[in-house]
Parts: C-alpha cells; sequence; structure tokens
C-alpha cells in the first residue's frame, strides 16, 4: 500500500488503500466490492478541486493524493448522478441546536 | 479488498467509518474485539460503536492507523494534529491502546 484515499458519501467514510499508478476505475471496483453499486452508477469528485475523475485516468495523473478526499456520488432512479452529499460532524451539533425536535 | 476484511466504526454521532482490518486492529482494544474467542457482536457484524468519541477524533484516529501502516513499512512522513485536538485525541488513544 502506498497510499490511501478516503471516500466519502452521506454520513460514511470509506478508507481505500491503493496506488497512485490505479486508475479511477480501479477505486470504483474496490468500492463495488464494498457497497454493492455498480461502477457505471459511481461518480468520484475530488473534493478539493471539485474535478470529476476520469476512470480511465490513473490517481497520479489527476492529482489524487495520499489521504485525499474524495467524494462519491450515485446514479438516481432518473439516471442522473445525486449531488455531493458529504455530512460533516459539526452538521450535527447545528441542528441539534436548531430543531430538538428532531432528537 | 474484501468486505469481510473491513471493519465500520460508529462515532458518537453516528458517523460511519469504513477502515480495513488491518488497519483497524493497530488498535489493540480493536484487536481485542474482534480476534477474541467467542461472538462479540461487533465481531460478527464488523460494526464496533464509540459513543463516547466524536467523529472528528475517530477519522483523526482511523488517518493515524493508515499512518502507522504506511510507517511500519518504511514510509517516514509527519503525522499532523491540530492541536485543539489534542486532549480528546489523548483520550481516546488511552482508551484504545493505541
Amino acid at each position: 500500500m502506498a497510499m490511501y484515499i478516503r471516500v466519502k458519501r452521506s454520513k460514511t467514510t470509506y478508507f481505500i488503500q491503493c496506488d497512485p499508478t490505479e486508475t479511477a476505475l480501479d477505486i470504483k471496483q474496490k468500492l463495488h466490492t464494498l457497497i454493492d453499486q455498480p461502477v457505471n452508477d459511481q461518480r468520484l469528485i475530488l473534493v478539493n478541486t471539485g474535478e470529476i475523475l476520469e476512470d480511465s485516468k490513473t490517481l497520479a495523473d489527476q492529482k489524487v493524493e495520499n489521504d485525499a478526499v474524495v467524494a462519491l456520488t450515485l446514479r438516481k432512479d432518473d439516471n442522473e448522478f445525486e449531488d455531493v452529499n458529504i455530512v460533516q460532524p459539526n452538521d450535527f451539533y447545528q441542528s441539534r441546536d436548531a430543531d430538538s425536535g428532531n432528537w | 479488498m474484501k468486505k469481510e476484511d473491513t471493519v465500520k466504526l460508529i462515532s458518537a454521532e453516528g458517523m460511519e467509518f469504513v477502515i480495513d482490518k488491518e488497519a483497524a486492529m493497530v488498535s489493540q482494544t480493536i484487536r481485542n474485539m474482534l480476534t477474541s474467542p467467542g461472538s462479540f457482536a461487533e465481531t460478527e457484524h464488523g460494526e464496533v460503536t464509540f459513543p463516547e468519541i466524536s467523529a472528528v477524533i475517530l477519522e483523526k484516529i482511523c488517518q493515524y492507523f493508515y499512518w502507522s501502516l504506511q510507517y511500519s513499512r518504511g514510509k517516514e512522513t509527519e503525522f499532523y494534529i491540530e492541536p485543539e485536538l489534542t486532549l480528546e485525541l489523548m483520550m481516546a488513544a488511552n482508551y484504545l491502546h493505541t
């Protein structure tokens, strides 16, 4: 293992071990074994730059480095990809203060 | 990478971190939970909940696990810790025997 990336969606973070020479598709295949979503229904976005990762390019080519945070979005029923949705821990505290009714 | 080889750590807020068992076992406490004989609920579902550890700290801990693996394989980099996290992180490290 040369490095790892953090793939985030909603309130879940997947730590994925990988090499800079692996492609985005390789990462999607690893995710497939964890979440049972076909690679075609996954989209990976580098959070720092907002760029969508291309399947054929390597991580190094797309400036994905050790400890990078990558957002995962999935294809919805209407064939479009959902928006990036990453829950930040701070959101919890805010929402707890804002509407305690939901707790 | 197989699903059985990963473990899900859940923070106080319900945030989930899916990491390799190999990485989680950097923590002696988690290693004991995952390898002890008899069936801990934790072992069977591959899930461990930490009601006393916040997501920010738990994520830092997971990053440390992987850093530690890399370090043990000869990749010597620095592990950066934000000063405001140190106290909570030390308490969690003590609990996790890390």
